[in-house]
């Protein structure tokens, strides 16, 4: 009877389907990955089509590159038409003109390393568009920009009327927007008093609460191979974020030319494979985590072995991982317990 | 017969067992923790969840030999399964990084195809993570 009374509770336990709802679209040119857990699976559909119609509305108004409707530019895409121009100042949302300030003021924090103002560097590189192949590097014109200096800080943003002093800027938020995204999302299901849920764009991770009575559990890429390094437990309102020379990028007389520009030589950073960065919750009125984990990981990716710490300190960040290009791994002292390695006998170097 | 032996008279039995014996003992030790730690927790994964643009297409046991002809955004792609790994094998887009990602074996491993929407990921009884930083 006792046999039988716990083959009964097996059954009926796996009867019950674990409460998480789980959806993957395509916005923003990449893969949106939503787990919501504990709520109904309406309500957690409701939700997740909620957050995704948001993400939608963000990349039309902050696509770089391809007008988002008919001929129509993005918001942000007329106000780099009318910097191009030379013309006077442009009406924008404040939402935007938020962000720009923002990320001006990131800019600053990161030493220009962080510059979302390089947009047409980027193009000439030609990562402003959905593949990309090799181009012929066109120096004259990589060093006519680098000599423009096009700079963050060249915007001038009264009552959201912006124009710039720099006709050469073109405001570029690839390394922004996807984060900014995240915290609408986190702070969208905190108002609906949603409280547990794991939200991926394009590999920016942010977490609320828990997966049942377990923390969210987050692989991180391994850069050469089809496979996690290693995963780590996301603890509630934690955000990660890694930038990879192997997502985007081209090869060129076996050289890798990928989609992360240093904007002090105008050419892709070649000395990294990866760089991760985990970061905490933030104070309301600070730069949320989602941004810091979109923003931070770049200038770490640029930055030289050296100064890699500094990079990272100037935002306050105590966890991070780089992978350098001779796929040597260096886990800051903070990040060393944290992680699981999925080949228990990798080798790595803990930063003092 | 030697089970129960051994049950009966344990200490005599160890005796007289030879050197052979003790070698397929040994042998058959090391091969059973191998198999349990290549089959067991290395996390082989056992099928290939296929998503289209925002579906979930379907799920397919690794565990056969097969080729699934798929429509994405661009155009037809080609899947294949074979003993317990899967790949894209063909695809329409330009970059080509789906198909250069080769065959996937172990759980957790994904191969994603921007340009065409599709995506392939290996799933096992257990996960290994919730979602991935990439």
């Amino acid at each position: 009877m006792r046999y039988l009374l716990l083959l009964f509770t097996f059954l009926f336990t796996g009867c019950f389907k674990e409460p998480l709802y789980h959806s993957q679209s395509y916005v923003f040119g990449t893969l949106v990955d939503i787990s919501i857990y504990g709520e109904t699976d309406e309500r957690a559909r409701f939700l997740a089509n909620n957050i995704l119609a948001d993400f939608q509305n963000l990349h039309k108004q902050l696509h770089a590159w391809k007008p988002v409707s008919g001929n129509k530019l993005s918001e942000l895409g007329e106000l780099n038409a009318a910097i191009s121009a030379g013309n006077q100042s442009v009406k924008v949302s404040p939402a935007l003109a938020n962000m720009l300030l923002d990320a001006t003021d990131l800019s600053l924090k990161s030493n220009g390393l962080f510059n979302p103002a390089i947009g047409h560097l980027i193009s000439t590189w030609g990562f402003q568009r959905d593949e990309f192949s090799a181009v012929n590097v066109d120096e004259t014109a990589i060093k006519n920009l680098l000599h423009a200096q096009p700079r963050m800080t060249d915007l001038v943003i009264k009552a959201n009327a912006i124009y710039s002093t720099n006709p050469t800027v073109k405001v570029d938020l690839g390394g922004y927007a996807k984060g900014y995204a995240l915290d609408i999302a986190a702070s969208y299901l905190r108002k609906e008093q949603a409280k547990n849920a794991l939200i991926n764009i394009g590999g920016n991770v942010i977490a609320l609460g828990k997966h049942g009575d377990k923390p969210w559990r987050v692989g991180i890429q391994h850069p050469r191979a089809p496979t996690a390094i290693a995963t780590l437990d996301l603890a509630d309102g934690w955000a990660i974020g890694t930038s990879g020379d192997y997502q985007r990028y081209f090869m060129l007389n076996g050289q890798r030319y990928c989609h992360i520009i240093d904007p002090r030589t105008g050419y892709p950073a070649q000395q990294t494979q990866s760089v991760t960065v985990l970061v905490p919750p933030q104070a309301g009125n600070k730069t949320q985590a989602g941004v810091l984990s979109d923003v931070v990981s770049k200038p770490i990716f640029i930055e030289t072995a050296a100064n890699r710490n500094t990079a990272a300190q100037a935002f306050g960040i105590e966890n991070f991982m780089v992978i350098d290009a001779q796929a040597a791994i260096f886990v800051s002292a903070k990040m060393v317990n944290k992680l699981h390695w999925v080949d228990a006998s990798v080798k790595f170097s803990t930063l003092p | 017969m030697l089970v129960l032996n051994f049950l009966r008279y344990p200490k005599q039995l160890i005796n007289e067992l030879l050197i052979g014996d003790w070698l397929i003992i040994i042998l058959s030790l090391v091969g059973i923790f191998y198999l349990f730690q290549s089959l067991w927790t290395n996390e082989h994964a056992t099928k290939v969840q296929i998503s289209v643009g925002n579906e979930i297409y379907a799920t397919y046991s690794l565990n056969q030999q097969r080729e699934i002809h798929l429509h994405g955004k661009l155009g037809d792609a080609v899947i294949s399964i074979s003993q317990g790994k899967a790949r894209f094998s063909q695809s329409p887009c330009n970059t080509q990084y789906c198909v250069h990602q080769g065959w996937l074996s172990h759980a957790g491993q994904v191969a994603i195809c921007l340009p065409n929407q599709i995506s392939l990921e290996l799933l096992a009884e257990r996960k290994l993570y919730d979602s991935l930083s990439y």
